[in-house]
């Protein structure tokens, strides 16, 4: 117990004061150098500890993870037998099918609901009042939004008082009720909806930021020169706002892929909605570090190529502004 | 999950005479060996008892009733040593341990013990301290229950050496009914079980098998009692330790025998309720008017669940159990039961202490009366309720007590056992799909 209060006050008090004091050093150590070679000096002085930090905190436990992910449990080097495993067990096959799905229609329903709530909520007087709502779910934790939802799809047989909220709805209209998260054609579908419910609010509010900054007069001119809404909509809003869309989309994709909370809440992966980073977990779990390693990796190999993207997007944007 | 437990009586007689001391204090059972002296022997303080104060910390995976009934346990042995235990509640102890052991950061004095794939290990690097270096364990191996006892590197017996101690026991594949409901004599074999004949909406069998990220093991624990009283104790044994195929025609027919059990038109609510329902909830069915269900397969622990649920339902009135019946005489001695033990990992006299204090009569006994556990000592036949006294009597009569089996599987085969239960009640017709993916996942999981 001590320990760790001591090192909360190292993390808390020390390492503040161990910064200032670096960048004081840094600085009186410049100022003893000759002019041009410390204005040559000074970013790199200045940059070292977040590099420092990045490359202790998350590049050297990278390339640490790619070292394990060719060790099998007890630490023997087995080659690219974990990676033989992942691609060839059923149940990871499985998983990254579903990932796909998450891919496909998680990214897919919050943008389209992103854009369309920006959208129309442009044109109303009670606009913020809508955006909260729309907004509200995200700051939720995931599992605790998946708790919600648990109340939301639970069955009860159709003779039992529907406690579920869907069911219970489905049920006025006469509709037996149904094992959302356990029918096998509902139950990916379900577990995306949550995800789309906490998501679709980040969406909202970056599009509808960049849908403030188009010119109106741009869509004066529009609608004068005879296009109606959809027209607009279609030629001037949606590419104009292309690089928001993009980024929105690329963050979104590399949720889908990493997505594990929801899934781990509602069903833990059973009845044919695993994901990967649950296998990761299961792995880790199990002290399986190399085979949870080999599952990163994957991971990480299928999240670069989107992050260069957003990257490069996100530079492009900057530009134009 | 928690597995083994022990009792322990008869120790050095400065020991003794401690127990005899705490006995007096608290006015417990009084079939403590006789106490010669209340001075403490000559002993290591940690042996005599005294104060001996500093602190211990202590991990469980008890939390609500089973930690107030342990903090009782507990309160003799604090007041006596003036040690101050500080108690965490840990579900996940395997992870958190192995993280700790692989981080090389400190570890609790006294936990639960890892996934059993991890004892030789564990045991030949001293991480857990064996039983030998601080009990008395001819007098430990005379008061524990002999089905405890079995020298097997998954009871904790490495290298002639014994690593857990066994501190509690429950015993499972107990079959619950409302005596107003199920009023015949117990089935006495599964046929009989099945064949009972149940009016209007009544459904033979209740279950619920959701239990968040564990969900599907209460639906093992069924299949586990089918194995080993259908196939016997070798084919369960190798079964677990993955020496006995999935698709093989016992365990096959293990699961078809658990289908009869959760058919869709024989469960109360159907399989969407038993697969969404919370398993504390499983026995509802058996106290709903007119009655969901006969019967409902569950461990000693249920009841608690059933009180909980409903405070007015009363045991032997509204709810009693027979044992699990019989498929054939040859196995019919074998039962399951799981243990909590306890694991040293780090010597200190406290924890020496504790674990001394954990198997004599007077803490077994404090706990037995808590309700809702049985001991691991044989000399405890006091039980606070007719259901506990029962309980142990079919667990001091059994044969073997045979180990949970998804416990003592690799953690993925854990996993895809309580899926494929899933699976299979969710879509029998699955089957040999599902059997055959899990000899893909035993192939895989028991070679590392």
């Amino acid at each position: 117990m001590d320990q760790r209060i001591l090192s909360a006050i190292l993390a808390v008090v020390v390492m503040p004061i161990v910064l200032v004091g670096y960048i004081q050093l840094g600085e009186w150590i410049l100022s003893r150098l000759p002019k041009r070679l410390a204005l040559r000096m000074r970013p790199y002085v200045w940059v070292f500890p977040a590099v420092a930090f990045a490359t202790v905190f998350m590049v050297l436990p990278t390339i640490n993870t790619i070292f394990i992910s060719f060790q099998n449990a007890k630490g023997a080097w087995v080659g690219f037998d974990n990676y033989r495993f992942f691609f060839t067990n059923p149940d990871t096959l499985a998983s990254l099918k579903n990932n796909v799905l998450w891919l496909v229609f998680f990214t897919g329903f919050v943008v389209t609901f992103g854009l369309l709530i920006s959208v129309i909520f442009d044109r109303v007087r009670y606009e913020s009042a809508a955006k909260i709502a729309v907004f509200l779910p995200l700051p939720i934790s995931a599992v605790a939004a998946s708790i919600i939802w648990k109340f939301m799809f639970e069955f009860q047989p159709a003779s039992h008082a529907q406690t579920g909220t869907l069911n219970a709805i489905i049920g006025t209209f006469g509709f037996e009720p149904i094992a959302w998260l356990i029918n096998t054609t509902t139950n990916n579908f379900a577990l995306i909806a949550v995800g789309v419910w906490t998501s679709t609010g980040f969406a909202m509010v970056i599009i509808s930021a960049a849908l403030k900054g188009i010119n109106s007069e741009l869509l004066e001119a529009a609608r004068v020169d005879g296009a109606n809404e959809l027209q607009v909509l279609r030629g001037i809003i949606i590419p104009l706002l292309m690089p928001t869309l993009t980024v929105i989309a690329t963050t979104m994709i590399i949720t889908a892929l990493k997505v594990f909370d929801v899934v781990y809440t509602l069903t833990n992966g059973a009845y044919g909605t695993d994901v990967i980073a649950r296998q990761l977990f299961a792995r880790i779990a199990n002290s399986d570090y190399g085979r949870a390693a080999a599952v990163g990796v994957v991971l990480l190999v299928a999240v670069t190529p989107i992050l260069l993207l957003n990257i490069r997007r996100f530079r492009e944007q900057e530009e134009v502004r | 999950m928690t597995r083994f437990s022990t009792g322990g009586w008869r120790k050095a007689a400065a020991f003794l005479a401690i127990a005899a001391l705490l006995f007096a204090a608290c006015g417990g059972a009084t079939s403590s060996p006789p106490a010669t002296s209340q001075e403490p022997g000559a002993s290591t303080p940690a042996e005599s008892g005294g104060q001996i104060g500093g602190q211990l910390n202590v991990w469980t995976a008890w939390g609500g009733t089973e930690l107030s009934a342990y903090q009782a346990v507990l309160a003799p042995f604090i007041e006596q040593t003036g040690i101050q235990v500080n108690l965490l509640t840990i579900r996940d102890q395997d992870l958190q341990l192995s993280n700790n052991v692989e981080a090389g950061t400190s570890l609790p004095d006294i936990a639960n013990p890892p996934n059993p794939q991890r004892y030789a290990e564990w045991a030949s690097k001293g991480i857990m301290k064996p039983l030998e270096d601080y009990l008395d364990m001819t007098a430990y191996t005379a008061s524990t229950l002999p089905g405890l006892l079995f020298e097997d590197p998954n009871y904790g017996f490495i290298d002639g050496k014994h690593y857990l101690l066994m501190v509690k026991s429950q015993l499972k594949g107990l079959i619950w009914y409302n005596p107003k409901v199920y009023t015949g004599d117990a089935p006495e074999t599964w046929e009989d079980m099945v064949g009972v004949s149940t009016s209007g909406d009544t459904k033979p069998f209740c279950a619920a098998f959701e239990s968040g990220d564990a969900s599907g093991w209460p639906a093992s624990d069924d299949l586990a009692n089918i194995v080993m009283r259908q196939s016997g104790e070798t084919v369960y044994v190798d079964w677990y330790e993955g020496r006995h195929k999935w698709t093989s025609p016992e365990i096959k027919q293990a699961y078809e025998t658990f289908g009869e059990m959760v058919a869709n038109d024989k469960v109360y609510g159907g399989t969407n309720y038993v697969l969404s329902t919370f398993f504390g909830n499983a026995g509802d069915g058996l106290f709903t008017d007119p009655a969901g269900c006969t019967f409902m397969e569950q461990a000693t622990f249920i009841p608690s669940f059933f009180t909980q649920n409903d405070p007015s339902v009363k045991a032997g009135e509204d709810f009693n159990f027979f044992p699990h019946p019989k498929f054939n005489d040859e196995f019919s001695g074998n039962v399951e039961g799981f243990f909590d033990t306890f694991v040293m990992y780090n010597d200190t006299p406290q924890a020496r202490a504790l674990m001394n204090y954990m198997v004599t009569d007077q803490a077994q006994q404090l706990w037995v009366d808590q309700g809702g556990t049985l001991a691991a000592s044989k000399n405890i036949t006091t039980y606070p309720d007719l259901l506990g006294g029962n309980a142990a009597t079919i667990l001091q009569g059994a044969k073997n007590i045979l180990l949970t089996a998804g416990d003592y599987m690799p953690a993925d085969m854990q996993h895809a056992y309580w899926k494929s239960l899933l699976d299979y009640t969710n879509d029998p017709s699955q089957l040999d799909a599902i059997l055959a993916n899990l000899d893909t996942v035993q192939a895989a999981s028991y070679t590392q």
